[in-house]
């Protein structure tokens, strides 16, 4: 993931009236309602461009009525929650061993150069970041990829751009 | 009870009593070995995380750690094998790889749990030649606390003592793994009541106080217990001193009173002690003139004529920041019905955060009230003094004045009510700019401040702590006792005290705050 | 030969719902299971020899036993994070017949008395979990969950939870923590799951396959499910198959089954012209196996510990010499790095180093003294940390040093690769996050 800058520019984030319902039955969801953290930053995020705030975080802990810095170290720890905003489509590459022998780091190096990006930065028309993540458990279809909620598997260098540019 | 042998020797524990426990022992003297420790805290839950406290069990292949383990009948503990010792200098090892070498420019240096434990295992040369983790460093984390994240080894010592003990849940570990760092969420300041003691209790240079931020090396500092003066709760508290005068207040464990804790405002108190802040010298001032310094001695002796000839019209005002001791003299050796305790902020008096910090910010106003009690005295009521300062019927007006005027923020009213005597005498230790601006028949005598007499607080709950001296500031001061026998024309002999701690001798203005804040600098968000 | 006793009918499609999946005798075990005394369910788990399948093979029917017999409500806890690189057999079992793990999962709840399980889900199975999801809410229309089970007088409610990327969270009490709401940082044991887990009440956390598992123990008895697999290791096991392999996949085999075979004749061999260089037989976390060893291995759990390797999540990790051993070391110890929690020192500061080290050999910058280095820092980050994961983590270091030492020693004394001659660019200061 990315590491944020100290100097972020961020608008105060509130969330809209059925991301708040969600949250709010997330809170009696289960048996503890510090749970409802990770499936709050989940709502957030994608009312967010893809990324958590500082402004995010403290909307939630008033909404929450839970520490600030509780839903900091949450949001933190785990790789799924972006600390910078993304493109529009999240490309995440498996780097992990067996899609690693499979051909991943070149085709990690395939795609940024035919998006003309950078790891982990947003192309200019804001549609695609390009990831290298852990094992994402597919490793008898490597190389694959991951963008936003789907798998796309036994990937080669061509199939992969023909998926991309086919996003709208 | 549970019988087990640590390190040979057959210890008795109660039950449920973790082995780093046992080995601590009720008084934390770890008579029975010392472990090595960093994460674990008898004031805190605990996380187990640092790795270091290894023991060797028998009956166990593996080494465990000393604070999680419960301690079992006839458990056979040591951790003086080679396998323990092996495991230990690696944890050290780890804490290190990524440690700064800030040893010469960080605070803690002298105290540190690092420090110690490397000169422990025998000064080994680091096999680590990879480039260290870099973090922020100089991080403000509030008003008093600056963050250095390099040198934190994530203990969460201070992560627990903000969700436990003080419950504010202002710090965090974000991040995971080697990239972890302490901090609070954009820009949030740990700022409670309490934020200091996180300095305390950090176990290296990552936290430190501003306040005591490059001030001093630790190994110039002497320390001495005592009680502080900060309000009634009487926490157990240790000053640190030297020649150049007094520069921190740390708290001491006592399980009756303040547990492992003192509050912020305690850390102050040594500011109250020092010579920018005291009453240097005896002062006299007669209608018409200006201020005439002198000796305290003969400046109380010369106000035995004055005590004597007011008779009945001698008036004495009290506050509750003085020992029951000085309380005794004072009363035994000045005979007055009109006694007026000056009480502030009564309303407050029975506030209660509910940790430690008390409305009442007297450490003695039960001791004050026993004491007179005993003498067979009723306070008189205020209105009475007031009445009587105005008829003339209180001539002489002797005041034992607050050490700590900040606490009574009536001052300025009250000292223009006194200034109706006809003589008035100002006890303090502290320098007091409403008296200096008053005009009449006044006397200004320098007392001790409370780190400078033997002495005994009763505290909010009756508990009588008695403390010791700790060291001498202004070398002139008189304690209220001795003040009281030379006023009631008692012949003794007063002779200033000396201390090889501070340096007498030294003008107060070569140490001054203003000199020490050419070292405070303004603190900006750290940045990578 | 595969032996689909749980994946026998996961190529038809209609199983993934409910009424395909009753079609095929779907939970008629259920309420088979609903007549029994719960100690007998347990007895017969125990008896069938049932290990741990996600990793840790410990005795099921044992870690049920553990918990206390009062009448403190316990949780039961499926751990469905599947993070161990190289397995993808509980995704495959989720999305293909998610009504089957509810089931097992449903038999062993009662089994120990649970009113409230989770399925705690790796956040990047979205599909899965979506599909988990849907069944459970035609597991609830058809009164298979919710209050009095089939009459049975039986209530048991049953959740998925998302996780949000953390291979942490697949320890089971780093699972706990998550589920929790905290960081998902595994906790001090003892006190264990079974007596204080989530929440401080007794859990069990079993994998997801161990769940489905249970199903043919009760249909057809321990005595039946033991006539698979070897005396020790009982049972059939889902073995995910990857790495330079032509036919990749999960392959459910009797535990005890050839390496080999699982290689050559399943997996179909490998690439034209390569040759077996290393087989990781169990997980990343697996010490490697040479070639020659693979050759001569079975898939059992006494094998592989005699070989001083693991069984593990069963996930076989086909590695050839078209590969440099320094480079595959690179990127797993690149792996621990970013997924080690931080909580406890060794590991925190141990995976960071190990991964520096190997960073520097594989950019022609190491030292000879780094590889006795690696295997020094290795041996002291094992057994002496909350989790395992420092051992996962040494273990890896030390097992590719020990068998393939003579490649470190030519990547310090030359600065590139004995096998692709290629020297990677020491990239300081990128990680994730």
């Amino acid at each position: 993931m990315i590491k944020v800058t100290e100097n972020q520019q961020s608008a105060q984030f509130q969330l809209s009236a059925e991301g708040t319902a969600k949250v709010k039955s997330e809170l009696t969801r289960y048996e503890d309602k510090m749970s409802a953290i990770i499936p709050a930053l989940y709502i957030a995020q994608n009312e967010n461009r893809g990324y958590i705030s500082e402004s995010v975080i403290k909307h939630l802990s008033q909404i929450m009525d839970i520490p600030e810095s509780r839903i900091n170290e949450v949001f933190k720890f785990y790789t799924m929650f972006n600390q910078k905003p993304v493109g529009r489509y999240h490309v995440q590459v498996c780097g992990t061993l067996s899609c690693h022998i499979n051909g991943a780091p070149d085709l990690i190096d395939h795609l940024c150069k035919e998006l003309k990006v950078k790891k982990d930065q947003i192309t200019e028309d804001g549609k695609y970041t390009v990831s290298r993540v852990e094992c994402l458990g597919s490793c008898g279809t490597a190389p694959m990829m991951q963008v936003n909620e789907v798998y796309y598997e036994n990937l080669t260098k061509e199939s992969a751009m023909n998926i991309l540019r086919g996003l709208k | 009870m549970a019988k087990c042998t640590i390190n040979g020797k057959e210890v008795e524990v109660k039950d449920g009593t973790t082995i780093i426990q046992a080995m601590s022992g009720e008084k934390q003297d770890w008579q029975h070995g010392k472990v090595a420790h960093y994460c674990w805290h008898p004031g805190l839950s605990v996380a187990g995380v640092c790795r270091l406290c290894m023991v060797e069990i028998e009956g166990n292949p593996r080494v465990q750690i000393a604070c999680n383990t419960v301690v079992t009948e006839g458990m056979k503990i040591n951790n003086t094998s080679e396998k323990v010792k092996d495991a230990a200098k690696w944890g050290l090892d780890f804490h290190l790889i990524n440690h700064p070498l800030d040893c010469p420019i960080c605070d803690q240096a002298g105290e540190c749990g690092l420090q110690d434990q490397y000169m422990e295992f025998g000064k080994y040369t680091p096999e680590m030649s990879e480039k260290k983790v870099k973090k922020h460093k100089v991080v403000d984390l509030g008003p008093t606390v600056v963050l250095d994240s390099e040198r934190c080894i994530l203990c969460s010592r201070c992560v627990r003592f903000t969700e436990e003990v003080s419950k504010t849940n202002e710090l965090g570990i974000f991040n995971r793994g080697d990239h972890s760092e302490i901090g609070t969420h954009a820009g949030m300041e740990l700022n409670n009541k309490y934020s200091l003691n996180t300095v305390d209790i950090c176990p290296v240079g990552a936290l430190t106080s501003k306040d005591f931020r490059f001030k001093q090396r630790v190994w110039y500092l002497k320390d001495a217990e005592t009680v502080c003066n900060g309000c009634s709760t009487g926490c157990n508290v240790k000053v640190y001193f030297n020649k150049e005068g007094m520069f921190r207040v740390k708290p001491v464990f006592n399980k009756d009173v303040n547990s492992y804790w003192m509050c912020d405002d305690g850390r102050d108190i040594y500011k109250f002690v020092n010579k920018e802040s005291r009453l240097l010298k005896a002062k006299k001032k007669t209608t018409g003139g200006n201020w005439e310094e002198m000796f305290p001695g003969a400046a109380a002796k010369e106000l035995s004529s004055t005590v004597k000839a007011a008779g009945d019209g001698l008036a004495l005002v009290v506050t509750g920041q003085y020992t029951n001791e000085e309380y005794e003299a004072l009363f035994t050796n000045l005979k007055t019905k009109k006694v007026f305790h000056w009480v502030n902020s009564p309303e407050k008096h029975n506030d209660f955060d509910g940790l430690l910090i008390r409305g009442d910010k007297n450490p003695n106003t039960k001791g004050l009230q026993a004491v007179m009690q005993k003498h067979g005295i009723t306070p008189g009521n205020w209105a009475d003094l007031v009445a009587g300062l105005q008829s003339g019927n209180i001539k002489t007006l002797i005041v034992a004045a607050p050490e700590i005027a900040a606490v009574y923020p009536d001052i300025k009213h009250r000292v223009s009510e006194f200034e109706k005597a006809h003589n008035l005498v100002w006890l303090s230790s502290t320098k007091s700019v409403e008296v200096d601006l008053l005009t009449g028949n006044i006397w200004q005598i320098p007392m001790k401040s409370f780190v400078e007499k033997d002495g005994t607080f009763v505290n909010h709950g009756g508990l009588a702590q008695k403390f010791k001296k700790a060291t001498t500031v202004v070398s002139e001061a008189l304690n209220l006792g001795e003040a009281a026998l030379l006023m009631s024309g008692a012949q003794i002999m007063v002779k200033p005290e000396t201390s090889p701690f501070v340096e007498t001798a030294r003008p107060a203005d070569r140490v001054t705050l203003e000199n020490r804040k050419k070292n405070e600098f303004v603190f900006k968000r750290g940045t990578l | 030969m595969e032996t689909k006793l749980l994946s026998e009918f996961y190529h038809i499609d209609e199983y993934r719902g409910l009424a395909g999946y009753k079609a095929k005798g779907g939970y008629d075990v259920l309420a088979k299971a609903l007549k029994m005394a719960p100690q007998a369910i347990i007895d017969e788990v125990k008896a069938s020899g049932l290990r741990g399948r996600g990793g840790a093979g410990f005795s099921t029917g044992t870690k049920w036993s553990f918990l206390p017999k009062n009448n403190e409500p316990r949780y039961l806890l499926c751990n469905a994070d599947e993070g161990e690189p190289g397995t993808f057999k509980d995704r495959m079992m989720m999305e293909r017949a998610p009504h089957q793990l509810i089931e097992g999962m449903i038999i062993s709840a009662f089994a120990i008395g649970s009113k409230k399980s989770y399925i705690y889900v790796r956040g990047e199975y979205f599909y899965a979990i979506g599909v988990l999801r849907k069944a459970l809410e035609e597991a609830y229309a058809a009164g298979l969950l919710g209050k009095n089970i089939l009459g049975s007088g039986f209530d048991h409610d049953m959740d998925v939870y998302s996780g949000a990327g953390a291979y942490i969270c697949g320890e089971e009490t780093g699972m706990i923590s998550s589920l929790e709401g905290l960081k998902g940082q595994p906790k001090l044991k003892p006190p264990f799951p079974a007596v204080q887990g989530y929440l401080r009440k007794p859990t069990i956390v079993n994998n997801v396959e161990t769940l489905a598992a249970v199903i043919p123990i009760i249909r057809d008895g321990a005595a039946a499910y033991k006539k698979f697999g070897t005396e020790k290791s009982t049972g059939t096991k889902f073995f995910s198959l990857s790495g330079n392999v032509n036919k990749p996949g999960n392959y459910e085999v009797p535990l005890g089954y050839s390496l080999k075979d699982m290689i050559f004749k399943l997996g179909g061999g490998l690439k034209p012209g390569r040759k077996l260089k290393a087989v990781i037989p169990g997980g990343s976390s697996a010490p490697v196996l040479t070639a020659e060893e693979a050759e001569r291995a079975t898939l059992d759990y006494e094998c592989m510990a005699q070989m001083g390797t693991m069984l593990g999540s069963g996930a076989i990790i086909v590695i050839d010499d078209a590969n440099c051993m320094v480079d595959c070391l690179g990127n797993l110890t690149h792996f621990y790095h970013h997924e080690s929690c931080g909580q406890c020192t060794p590991c925190r500061e141990g995976t960071g180093w190990l991964d520096k080290i190997v960073h520097s050999i594989l950019s022609g910058k190491g030292r000879l003294a780094d590889i006795d280095l690696l295997v020094k820092v290795a041996d002291n980050m094992k057994g002496r940390t909350i989790c395992a994961l420092s051992d996962a983590a040494a273990l890896p270091v030390l097992s590719f040093v020990q068998k393939f030492r003579p490649e470190f020693e030519y990547f310090v004394r030359e600065g590139r690769s004995q096998v692709t001659g290629k020297t990677k660019e020491a990239v300081h200061g990128e990680m994730h996050h």
